[in-house]
């Protein structure tokens, strides 16, 4: 608990926590402003970017949106704090002080996904907020702010898209622990992401069982914004499941080796 | 076999990095109580040691006892009345040293809140605790590492290279600190290429070269069995003077020295060195130049520039007692 504790106090007065969140929080308002300003034109024909400033429908694109990009963005957050425990040798402090590598990994991982949920859910707020006044802005209303309906979904939502990007800042922190490197771990993090929504064009089959694909079914096969292509035929329920499979996949990988590393740095 | 007056002890250490030997049998025997200085060039296999001792590498093979206990490196709890820097001190830059002790608090051995402040105090750094890490100077880090392998009040204290970016006053400071905790049963071992540092700190000291332990012992004994002092006298007059030399120790530790003709050289403590001019003068003989060296530095070069050479088969050479000496400090002239 003790160092659950100290990894979220860590996390929360960090650079890359702000400047993940904010990003994605920013990205959001200023597409939000963006459409309600130019008062939807200038988006694909037949589209609606309306849409993303019309409630309840926004609530469901504002969560597409970070689920989508923010794959991308936990990837990387989770392979900077597990890159940054080798590189700047504070795993090493720990361990010479008796403690249990895989315990603190773990831990170490454990606030991550705290601070995703904390992180993504002001993000959302953020988000709801800003369509709120581009709606505003744009004359669309807010008739459909308080619908119930939408909102009683969205602890649901929520919950999944939360497990889905657990399951990719995981793999992050896997493969930056594997490489003992902040910026091997983001660059190989980045090029996943992008290899797999590429590979996605060719052999369909086999990459939506692959972590980024599977967290888009996960929250519901939509790709949002910036996200990979839909996932195809599996059902929310699958993809949760293997979502699920790959994060605690990636947890193992990371504790194994940290456990067996040697720490030369 | 277990012995409870050391604190720190390894048997036939071995560690490879593939093909590259780095320990090679490491026999090591750190009395409980006093301040351990682990000597060696670069390459040595000090930083090896340091890594086996503290669980971040594997040994190939050996034993090690910390605290008169067995040792693996899956017992990590043992570590829990342990300290340690080694190598570099790693914080993260963008805390404060005081939220950085806080979170090293977090792992290992608990830590009681006030203890953090305490440790600041040791180090002198409660001043600037509040400020951000990468805005401390090499020193600064420095003091702030050797406050975290403070933290749990060990019993035994491994430091790797403890004085590096420290001013002259922190590492007076630090050996103070140093000589404090051996004084009330602590265990201080110091890695370090510092060797009048080392010499000034510790009471036991321990030369590695190429993996393996060339001499161990107290330095009181060891610089006794160690010191040199050189005399010049007039050319004939050396039979004479070697003679009476040799009554003051034995024949056959006066020889003639490679300083130069006229100079003898008498394996004796430079602390004695007024005794060897006083003998030679009740003999007549008046030395027109001496000097001295007992310090660690000689040893060291000694020891180590003999141990690194290797015959064909790998194996070690014999020691060339004259190999690697630089010249002496003049204590007298």
């Amino acid at each position: 608990m003790r160092l659950f504790v100290s990894g979220l106090q860590k996390l929360t007065t960090r650079m890359a926590t702000l400047l993940t969140f904010g990003l994605l929080a920013g990205l959001l308002v200023m597409i939000d402003l963006a459409v309600a300003t130019t008062g939807g034109r200038g988006g694909r024909e037949g589209g609606n970017p309306l849409a993303l400033i019309t409630f309840p429908g926004a609530y469901d694109l504002i969560l597409s949106f970070l689920f989508g990009l923010g794959g991308l963005f936990a990837v990387i957050y989770g392979a900077a704090i597990a890159g940054s425990e080798w590189t700047w040798g504070t795993l090493k402090t720990a361990v010479v002080r008796g403690e249990s590598r895989s315990r603190y990994m773990l831990a170490t991982f454990a606030a991550i996904a705290v601070v995703l949920a904390v992180g993504l859910f002001i993000a959302f707020v953020i988000g709801v907020a800003a369509a709120a006044v581009g709606a505003t802005i744009a004359g669309v209303g807010l008739a459909g702010i308080d619908d119930t309906a939408a909102l009683a979904r969205l602890p649901e939502l929520f919950a999944r898209g939360w497990v889905a990007i657990t399951a990719t800042a995981a793999l992050g922190f896997a493969v930056a622990t594997l490489a003992r490197s902040q910026l091997a771990g983001i660059g190989v993090g980045i090029a996943f992401y992008f290899g797999e929504t590429f590979a996605g064009i060719f052999l369909p089959d086999v990459v939506r069982y692959l972590p980024f694909h599977l967290s888009s079914a996960a929250v519901g096969g939509g790709s949002g914004f910036g996200g990979p292509p839909d996932a195809g035929a599996l059902t929310v329920g699958t993809a949760l499941v293997l979502v699920t499979v790959w994060l605690i996949g990636s947890l193992v990988v990371a504790a194994g080796f940290s456990e067996r590393a040697e720490i030369t740095g | 076999m277990t012995d409870s007056n050391l604190a720190l002890a390894t048997h036939e250490l071995r560690k490879s990095y593939g093909s590259r030997l780095a320990l090679d049998g490491l026999e090591l025997s750190v009395p409980t109580g006093v301040v351990y200085g682990f000597l060696g060039p670069n390459g040595a296999g000090k930083t090896t040691t340091m890594r086996v001792l503290t669980g971040l590498i594997h040994a190939d093979g050996g034993s090690i006892e910390l605290l008169g206990r067995p040792f693996t490196g899956r017992d990590r709890q043992r570590l829990f009345d342990v300290g340690a820097l080694v190598e570099t001190p790693a914080f993260y830059p963008y805390l404060s040293g005081r939220d950085n002790l806080r979170a090293l608090a977090a792992s290992g051995a608990h830590v009681p809140a006030p203890r953090i402040d305490e440790v600041l105090d040791i180090v002198g750094l409660r001043e600037r605790s509040g400020d951000k890490v990468s805005r401390y100077s090499l020193g600064m880090k420095q003091r702030l590492g050797i406050a975290g392998a403070l933290l749990n009040d060990p019993k035994l204290l491994l430091l790797d290279e403890p004085s590096n970016g420290l001013d002259p006053a922190g590492i007076v400071a630090m050996r103070e600190t140093l000589r404090h905790l051996a004084s009330i049963g602590k265990t201080v071992f110091i890695s370090s290429h510092l060797l009048a540092e080392v010499q000034q700190m510790a009471d036991v000291v321990g030369i590695i070269a190429a993996g393996r332990l060339v001499r161990e012992g107290s330095m009181k004994e060891l610089l006794a069995s160690e010191g040199i002092v050189r005399v010049r006298v007039q050319p004939e007059e050396i039979p004479a003077a070697a003679a009476t030399l040799g009554r003051l120790t034995s024949p056959d530790r006066v020889s003639a020295s490679t300083l130069g003709p006229g100079w003898i050289s008498v394996q004796i403590t430079p602390d004695r060195s007024s005794e060897v001019n006083r003998t030679l003068a009740e003999t007549g003989i008046y030395a027109s130049e001496m000097s001295g060296g007992n310090d660690l530095e000689e040893l060291f070069l000694t020891l180590t520039a003999a141990s690194s050479s290797t015959d064909r088969d790998g194996r070690f050479a014999t020691i060339d007692r004259s190999a690697g000496r630089l010249p002496t400090a003049e204590v007298q002239s």
